[in-house]
């Protein structure tokens, strides 16, 4: 019997997921086990292997697609067998398992059921404009629109419940109005986005003329020494590096950031963590890690600074009762950070043990999005790449963020002679909106001295 | 009360800015102190074309054997033309009433003046209340000019001198009539006396009618109102007003005409003065009120719409002027575009241009290119015009091969030119538009015949 594939629940915060790529195509002989689809949600990527053997008998949402989450994305069985019972918009099938209800529900909504790939490429080329108000875009879509100027009106949508997606507007841009006969040529000749200012957002030949062209003396100007070709290769950006940017420009945008630097004897960490090493194995601790012992004196540290262990809320300060830290692990896909729940209530090796498994399936793309919230403070680690010192950028709602640097020598005078010491920069960028400088410097001064003396910390 | 848009002035610009904000949503007072419609409705276009119609009609019965018809014992009646004149104004204003009232606008019937600014909005006192707009439209219109003549305030003053307004409502046609201002508004009056039995006179400072209308065209009107009795004064300075006539100055002579009435259509000033405008700062140029592409003025939150604005003084450009600044508050882009505004002269024939002149382009330095054919060329147009001589010009930018200017005289001329200002206003090119069907017989097919001109 023929069975949905389901896009999957990643976590109870995600709503609906984008499909990446189609590792099969419709009509190909699946087994179970075999990866049908990549997707990811705004946080992290996933894949998504065959339940059932058989052939893929339909695929609704292609490549780029936002998916709401428990809704059909295609259809596994025999050919011949009926698929309609499926279809996005069908009433649903009485036994077509766990997802059954959730797919409704999409489907009551769906005022336009989405259409196949083949139906979309059948679709007029353009459509009569709608209301601007009502035109549902995705935000991808209408990034490429307002890059291209092209009025989303016109476009035919063929994404999900109608919605307009980024190759609905592709095609305005290759055959939509949106400049005028007169301007075509050397619009199209100009190479590069015009904004119009003809009839609903058209380019007009006085458009083409308006950024005033340089004077044709300007060849009286000195050589240039300019390669005869760029090379270069447009990259389009993944979803993960879309919301970085985002969310780091806003951070910065919408914030007061202060970065405080100071620096501490590692020499007690590097010995603690030598001994950690001889550990005889039945302990266990030989995994503990120099930045899980930073992370262990700094969640130890954290919740008696608590405008530090905060969020900056619109008129409030969220103060949290318990450390949960933020982890900053560099991945294949970009910068994402796993929260290491209370934080301060685990014994060093509890933390260890979890550190490591947040990162390892950061890294691998197989972590619950749920676990990529949540986090009061972040620790970000560069050291392990040489960086000195750096400021690092918050995490908002977040009041403070440590970056962690290399281990350097240096030398002080003890009883009268230069002695050289391992020393580590930590570099503190705090909100000072939340906090002011003396009480941040104060946090890093007892993060300092905790460091310093990590084993009466232990003892504590 | 606190209303999202506050609108000075129910002409066009107002009321349909009234209308669009109503229809969208927006809580929205129109504030008019005489009657909506504005100047437009009561005392300009639509009056005078209710009159025009009539004096065509008069024609018709009395010349045309030419098409083998005669009438014989034809009268005009000027006071049952007044009267029926009155009776469509009221339609229409009654009309423009009801649409407002049916979306929600609500109408206030006075004076208004702007206050100043709170943190609410802008206040605006009318009668003897205060109204509070989050954001106001100025679309005030604007006045036709006395100028400093001798002898011109006195003549206003004892009824000799009229304007738009008072010409509109004579109740019996004067013996004679000299129109100081060969304009649209001069010329089309010209017409009507002339075709109801004044002895009409134009005195122009220019040497040539019709302002910016192409010039073989001004020139062929010109002729034909001769021919048809008016007496053109070009080049001539009028420099007194005098209780019986009009004393000018051509060719350093000084002239005299008598007259029993004067028209004074020297032009139009925009109403920025007694709104209260300096209260909140709106900036000014040449007396107008300054505004961006979007009819957005310098104050943020106030936007001008229609004559006052200064730039082209025609209740059609005051209409999208208003949709401009409507759809902008309501955050769709829209931009006021100038290039394809139609005009219109209702005289007979009638002269309607749209887009670039040959006057025009030369100013510019535009390389175009211009056909010029005889309107004989329609056979509808021959048909219906025994003995018509109108012409169609067409202009296109060499570098593009698009239509940039359209100019016609000739019936019905007035009802073709939105078509014109559609091709330019789409830039389409010459070869687009010989894919056009354009219906056969009709006058507008003069348009596809000049396109193939080219």
């Amino acid at each position: 019997m023929a069975t949905p594939i389901i896009m999957p629940r990643q976590g109870i915060s995600v709503e609906t997921c984008i499909i990446t790529e189609w590792h099969k195509k419709k009509g190909d002989r699946v087994e179970v086990g075999d990866i049908l689809f990549s997707y990811e949600t705004d946080k992290a990527s996933f894949e998504e292997e065959a339940k059932e053997s058989g052939v893929l008998l339909e695929i609704f949402y292609g490549a780029d697609q936002e998916v709401p989450v428990l809704t059909p994305v295609g259809v596994i069985g025999e050919p011949g067998e009926d698929i309609t019972p499926f279809l996005p918009g069908a009433p649903a099938a009485p036994a077509a398992g766990a997802g059954t209800g959730a797919a409704a529900d999409t489907a009551d909504t769906a005022a336009n059921a989405p259409t196949t790939a083949d139906a979309a490429a059948a679709a007029p080329a353009q459509a009569s404009p709608a209301a601007a108000a009502e035109v549902k875009i995705s935000p991808r879509a209408r990034n490429l629109a307002q890059k291209h100027h092209v009025d989303v009106r016109y476009a035919v949508p063929t994404g999900p419940e109608g919605r307009v997606i980024e190759r609905d507007v592709q095609k305005l841009i290759e055959t939509g109005p949106k400049v005028t006969p007169a301007a075509e040529a050397e619009y199209a000749a100009l190479g590069k986005p015009v904004a119009g200012t003809g009839i609903g957002g058209r380019v007009t030949t006085k458009d083409l003329q308006a950024p005033a062209a340089a004077p044709a003396d300007s060849t009286a100007a000195a050589p240039a020494q300019i390669p005869a070709v760029i090379e270069y290769e447009d990259q389009p950006l993944p979803n993960i590096r879309k919301l970085i940017a985002k969310a780091m420009h806003q951070s910065l945008a919408n914030s007061a950031q202060l970065t405080l630097n100071t620096s501490f004897d590692a020499t007690a960490i590097l010995e603690y963590r030598k001994q950690l090493k001889a550990a005889p194995e039945g302990f266990g601790l030989e995994n503990i890690t120099i930045n899980d012992l930073i992370l262990f004196a700094v969640a130890r540290t954290l919740v008696k600074h608590p405008a530090l262990n905060a969020h900056f809320l619109d008129n409030t300060l969220r103060v949290f009762k318990n450390a949960h830290l933020g982890i900053a692990v560099d991945t294949d896909r970009g910068l994402m950070v796993p929260t290491l729940f209370n934080a301060n209530l685990k014994s060093l090796n509890e933390l260890a043990q979890q550190a490591k498994r947040l990162i390892s399936q950061a890294k691998s793309g197989s972590i619950n999005p749920d676990e990529l919230q949540g986090g009061t403070f972040t620790v970000t680690n560069l050291g392990t790449l040489g960086i000195e010192s750096f400021t690092p950028i918050l995490n908002p709602p977040q009041t403070g963020i440590l970056g962690v640097c290399a281990v350097e020598y240096k030398v002080k005078p003890v009883n009268g002679e230069y002695i050289h010491y391992p020393s580590m920069t930590l570099s503190l960028t705090i909100d000072h909106r939340a906090v002011d400088g003396a009480p941040a410097a104060r946090f890093l001064q007892e993060l300092k001295q905790n460091l310093e003396n990590f084993p009466l910390l232990l003892a504590k | 009360m606190t209303y999202d848009l506050i609108i000075i002035g129910g002409g066009p610009a107002g009321y349909l800015a009234g209308e669009r904000a109503g229809a969208a949503g927006l809580k929205t007072l129109v504030i008019e102190e005489r009657f909506l419609g504005g100047v437009c409705l009561n005392e300009g276009c639509i009056p005078s074309k209710t009159l025009l119609h009539s004096a065509k009609i008069y024609d018709y019965a009395r010349f045309s054997e030419k098409y083998g018809v005669t009438a014989e014992n034809v009268k005009y009646d000027h006071a049952q033309v007044i009267k029926r004149k009155n009776k469509v104004v009221k339609t229409l204003v009654g009309g423009i009433n009801s649409k407002l009232k049916a979306l929600k606008v609500d109408v206030a019937n006075a004076t208004a003046k702007i206050l100043g600014r709170t943190s609410e909005g802008f206040q605006v006192a009318a009668g003897d209340q205060v109204y509070t707009g989050k954001r106001l439209l100025i679309a005030t219109g604007s006045s036709a000019i006395i100028p400093p003549i001798t002898g011109a305030k006195e003549g206003f003053a004892a009824g000799f001198v009229l304007t738009n307004r008072e010409i509109l409502d004579l109740d019996s046609v004067p013996g004679s009539l000299v129109v100081i201002g060969g304009g649209v508004i001069g010329l089309e009056m010209a017409a009507y006396f002339n075709s109801v039995g004044s002895k009409v006179t134009v005195i122009e400072m220019l040497d040539h009618i019709a302002g910016q209308t192409d010039r073989d065209i001004a020139n062929l009107l010109l002729k034909t109102y001769q021919k048809k009795g008016v007496t053109f004064h070009l080049s001539s300075r009028v420099t007194e007003i005098k209780a019986d006539g009009v004393v000018f100055e051509a060719n350093g002579k000084q002239e005299y005409v008598p007259a029993d009435k004067v028209l004074m259509s020297v032009g139009r000033r925009p109403n920025t003065a007694g709104v209260g405008l300096e209260t909140i700062g709106v900036e000014l140029a040449r007396g107008a009120i300054k505004v961006d592409e979007y009819g957005q003025t310098n104050v943020p939150g106030v936007w001008a719409a229609g004559d006052v604005n200064g730039y082209s003084m025609l209740a059609h450009t005051a209409y999208r002027e208003a949709e401009v600044c409507i759809n902008n508050m309501l955050g769709k882009r829209d931009i006021m575009r100038y290039d394809a505004i139609p005009a219109v002269i209702y005289t007979n024939p009638e002269v309607a241009g749209v887009g670039e002149t040959e006057e025009s382009c030369r100013a510019k330095g535009i390389d175009y290119e211009a056909v010029n054919i005889s309107m004989r060329y329609s056979g509808r147009y021959v048909a219906e015009n025994e003995g018509g001589d109108g012409i169609c010009k067409v202009l296109i930018n060499k570098r593009y091969r698009n239509v940039i200017g359209v100019h016609m005289i000739g019936n019905p001329a007035s009802e073709i030119i939105y078509g014109a200002a559609m091709l330019i206003e789409s830039e389409m090119r010459l070869e687009d538009i010989k894919e056009l069907v354009f219906p056969h017989p009709t006058v507008s097919e003069i348009i596809r015949e000049a396109i193939f001109e080219f």
